[in-house]
């Protein structure tokens, strides 16, 4: 019940969010991003012409009236269809954004496991030479660009050259089987550019955990190293994890990997996006620009939820200490 | 004499740095006799805390080490003890409690689980009777409603009862000697003396020993049998309580009693102030290390370090060349 109050009360104070991102957002759509008339009313085009493409755009109708209309499309979630393939906004996102959630939850899973994993290692043996192989590496991976990994991979698992174990490009999940050979290689690729700033964020986040006064008084009762790894350290690292981990969801879920999905010719929500954004397809643009502000709403509710599991200094309730 | 409960010998603590190697502890002999309760005093970085992590194997390391001496308690050599052989002894033979109590605790844990586990790390309880022994220890050191206070996470506590807590947990495996490292200085006036006052009160009960660390000669002069003065990492005078403050012979100690504040109340949180500066630990002299801050300096002084002798026909020492 607290709960759920809580989050009512937390998803209202998120709509001045909203409104602000989706604001500022549709100024630059409207006034600054392409304009779709000259794609549409072919050439040599009368003024008449023109201003009847404009109209049927709706582009001449004021600023304020349309973004209400855009206040009334996010609060229904009905965008209408896009400009460019006249496909419903709803189907779109509702084809697109499983694929990316399929081709980027791997990779994020794998990414944040290991981090947390190598850094606890790392920790552990913070100044050793294990701590010192292990963040060698993660600044080797933090400096090799995501294209450059992804083509590696690319060349040492689907070429001709290398194992040729994997399709160069496409995407399939008919089958089991056919999905893991599709995604096997872009979910390295991320993995490994992922990995370093992972592990670097989450060494420093359980360093400073291991420092803290509280571990000192562990250690002066007696009690073993293996307890106090978990008990506190573990425990009392999990909120900065836990924030890093959930504030990357609305990312995955929104923009995908725009670079994953051109590059190997998936489908997902980032290369729509992207075409949108290209081509000014306006009803696509206002439906992910609203879906990214209300997931970053969604994530800071989650997150919130999640401190109040690990930390019992977190309240939900009115009084914030 | 029966032999004393903790005798330290000797012992160097260094910390090596970007800039070099601190002795932050340099050759401090003490003993500590069974039931007896003595006062650690000294400027803030003149390695008290230092000293006292040393006791239980605390040193941080790296940086830190235990460079040479020994540590000898209860007839068990302590310097150089592996990991888990120390850890037999922490907590059941030597506890310590810190100066910070809102931070000394895991806060995602309630109080009671975390003595739990301290009880059943050095004991071979069940669960159940932990808690009962733990709620016990609660009453013990004056916390009301103790069944329901064990119940709480940390942050529910104020300052003073979580300090309350430490002492409960510190006490819980009836340690032989236990290191309070400036317990109260944290606290409010009221909740200082209160704390304190049930501090020495249990010691004598459990009939432990206790080093007490302190920036406050009223507390020393209160509550310690004998004292210890600590300057630049070495102990410059050692005396029983009476006499120190009868008869201080260091130049140090004497400047640290001339200012100590009459009225009882008036506490202060850090020690008087004497002209000068301690000397770079990076940088020490030649010669006794307060002799840029002494009034009684001669030439001779600043030649070579005074050892610690005895001094007068109460157990006294002293390491001035010019003691009073
Ligand atoms: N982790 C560390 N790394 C490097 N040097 C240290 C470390 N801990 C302590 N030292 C050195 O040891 C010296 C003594 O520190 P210590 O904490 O024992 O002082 P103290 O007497 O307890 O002071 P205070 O009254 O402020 O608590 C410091 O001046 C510092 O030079
Ligand atoms: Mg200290």
């Amino acid at each position: 019940m607290e709960v759920l109050l809580y989050s009512l009360r937390k998803l209202l104070a998120g709509i001045p969010l909203v409104l602000g991102v989706t604001l500022i957002s549709f100024l630059l759509i409207v006034y600054f991003g392409p304009d779709k008339t000259y794609e549409l009313v072919g050439k040599n085009p009368t003024a008449e012409q023109i201003a009847e493409v404009r109209s049927q755009l709706g582009y001449d109708r004021p600023f304020v009236t349309r973004y209400m209309e855009y206040l009334r499309e996010i609060v229904t979630l009905d965008f209408g269809s896009s400009e460019s393939t006249d496909e419903k906004v709803s189907s779109i996102l509702a084809r697109t954004i499983p694929v990316s959630l399929l081709l980027a939850l791997p990779g994020f899973i794998l990414g944040n496991a290991l981090g947390v994993l190598l850094a606890l290692v790392a920790a552990y043996f913070r100044g050793g030479l294990v701590d010192k192989l292990i963040m060698g590496s993660a600044a080797v991976g933090m400096s090799v660009s995501y294209l450059i990994a992804i083509i590696g991979f690319q060349i040492l698992l689907s070429s001709a050259d290398g194992l040729d174990l994997f399709p160069v490009r496409g995407w399939d999940t008919s089958t089991p089987l056919a999905y893991i050979q599709h995604v096997t290689v872009p979910t390295l690729a991320t993995v490994f550019v992922a990995l370093g700033y992972n592990t670097r964020f989450y060494r420093a986040v359980i360093v400073e955990e291991m420092t803290r006064d509280h571990v000192r008084t562990a250690r002066a009762f007696g009690i073993p190293p293996a307890k106090i790894f978990y008990r506190n350290i573990l425990k009392n690292s999990m909120v900065p994890i836990v924030t890093r981990v959930v504030f990357s969801i609305p990312l995955i879920v929104i923009s995908g990997s725009l670079l994953l999905e051109s590059y190997f010719g998936i489908p997902g929500i980032g290369k729509v996006s992207y075409d949108a954004i290209i081509t000014g397809d306006q009803p696509v643009l206002k439906a992910v620009v609203a879906l990214t502000a209300i997931l970053f709403v969604v994530a800071q509710l989650l997150t919130d939820i999640c401190y109040r599991l690990v930390d019992p200094r977190v309240s939900l309730g009115a009084s914030t200490r | 004499m029966p032999a004393p409960l903790l005798e330290v010998n000797n012992l160097v603590v260094e910390f090596s740095t970007d800039a070099g190697v601190v002795r932050a502890v340099d050759d401090v002999s003490f003993s500590v006799a069974a039931g007896e309760t003595v006062g650690l005093v000294g400027e803030s970085g003149c390695g008290k805390t230092v000293t006292g992590l040393a006791l239980l194997g605390l040193v941080p390391t790296p940086p830190g080490r235990l460079a040479s001496g020994s540590i000898r308690l209860d007839g068990q050599e302590l310097a150089g003890l592996d990991d888990s052989s120390w850890r037999s002894v922490r907590g059941r033979k030597v506890a310590m409690i810190f100066q910070e109590p809102m931070t000394a605790l895991n806060p995602v844990f309630r109080i009671g689980n975390q003595m739990i586990d301290v009880l059943r790390q050095h004991q071979r309880i069940t669960r159940r009777q932990a808690r009962a022994a733990a709620i016990e220890m609660l009453a013990k050191v004056g916390i009301p409603a103790p069944d329901k206070r064990i119940q709480e996470y940390p942050h529910q506590l104020s300052g003073g009862m979580r300090q309350r807590v430490m002492i409960a947990m510190a006490l819980s495996c009836s340690p032989r000697l236990l290191v309070a490292d400036e317990p109260t200085t944290a606290l409010d006036v009221t909740t200082q003396a209160q704390v304190l006052e049930q501090m020495v009160r249990l010691q004598q009960e459990f009939g432990m020993s206790m080093i007490l660390i302190t920036h406050d000669m009223g507390v020393v002069a209160q509550s310690c049998s004998k004292a210890m003065v600590m300057y630049s990492g070495r102990v410059v005078e050692q005396a029983p309580v009476t006499e120190l403050f009868a008869r201080p012979r260091h130049p140090y100690t004497g400047g640290l009693l001339a200012s100590i504040p009459r009225i009882r109340e008036q506490r202060i949180p850090e020690l008087p102030v004497i002209e000068g500066t301690v000397p770079d630990p990076l940088n020490l002299p030649e010669g006794c290390r307060f002799a840029d801050r002494c009034n009684k300096v001669r030439d001779y002084c600043r030649l070579a370090q005074p050892e610690l002798k005895p001094i007068g026909r109460a157990d006294s020492k002293v390491a001035c060349y010019v003691p009073d």
